[in-house]
């Protein structure tokens, strides 16, 4: 499963706690599907660029998992203030946030999300969040908005075939 | 006027038609997510639309096309386009970012279609006033 995704995005947050988390949970980690996370960053999104930087950075030190979950809890507040920084780093150590820090502004790091960006619109990704569901050679979009139950449905269907 | 209806169905019956089309070359699942996406049916309904639903736009569109029953067929078209339009209104409204569902997958809710489907019901009603009129016109020539 792809899914190109936007930190400050609304619908990417209602995504991620309703759709994604779930998911994870009996799918990803019982190694029934792989999840890849693509960055698209909108231009619309003002802090949305450096939510990705950091959240790349924190894979880099296999903190990804908790750093994305914090942006997009508190989506609404650093939108509002532009502290993406300070949510990020609110889930690491000290150690661990200045590591961080200091990735969030590697140009290996942003060009890491700027080839997600370019590989969205290779896909034509026009808006996110944008989910596809690849089994073999044949790919799926999946509509905005899907709940959990039907796509959970739709993969133990492509699963059992 | 009555020179109207033959266009009138013609265009409605392939607009139903390429609708039905668009949603059966896919998963009937994936229609499935588009209709669960609006979060107003049960699980069980949503299943049932996902899978029924593009089979009876596809018989509207053959039938507008053939012009059989036409005043109940054109009546049952607009009922069914009023629905779509009002819940892709309330979704608009509500700020909900979700897929239309109306030509297939990636088509989000927007000013633009809803404009289209505005314009989709208009045609449909006047398709029924016309083919009532006509109906009722034919009965008072016997």
């Amino acid at each position: 499963m792809d899914v190109y995704s936007d930190f400050q995005c609304p619908g990417c947050k209602a995504l991620y706690e309703t759709t994604l988390r779930p998911l994870i949970d009996n799918y990803v980690d019982k190694g029934k599907i792989y999840l890849v996370h693509h960055d698209f960053p909108l231009p619309m999104h003002a802090f949305a660029m450096q939510a990705a930087c950091y959240a790349r950075a924190a894979h880099r030190i296999g903190k990804y998992d908790q750093v994305a979950d914090v942006l997009f809890r508190q989506q609404q507040y650093w939108a509002a203030s532009g502290k993406v920084g300070e949510t990020a780093c609110s889930v690491l150590t000290l150690g661990e946030a200045k590591e961080v820090q200091a990735l969030a502004k590697d140009p290996t790091v942003v060009a890491e999300v700027q080839a997600d960006i370019q590989a969205g619109v290779a896909a034509h990704v026009d808006g996110t969040p944008t989910v596809f569901l690849k089994r073999g050679v044949t790919q799926y979009r999946i509509p905005t908005g899907a709940g959990y139950q039907i796509l959970a449905r739709f993969i133990d269907q492509l699963l059992s075939n | 006027m009555r020179r109207l209806i033959l266009p009138l169905r013609l265009l409605l019956g392939a607009v139903f038609a390429y609708a039905a089309y668009t949603k059966l070359r896919q998963p009937w699942m994936l229609f499935a997510m588009s209709i669960d996406a609006y979060q107003i049916l049960p699980q069980w309904a949503v299943l049932l639309l996902g899978h029924w639903l593009p089979w009876v736009e596809l018989s509207i569109g053959v039938l507008l096309a053939a012009g059989i029953l036409l005043r109940y067929i054109a009546a049952g078209a607009a009922g069914l386009l009023v629905v779509f339009f009002t819940l892709m209104a309330r979704a608009f409204v509500k700020g909900m970012a979700i897929d239309c569902g109306c030509f297939g997958l990636g088509e989000a809710i927007s000013a633009a279609s809803l404009a289209r489907d505005g314009l989709l019901v208009a045609l449909s009603l006047v398709l029924t006033w016309l083919a009532r009129r006509d109906a009722a016109r034919a009965v008072n020539r016997v």
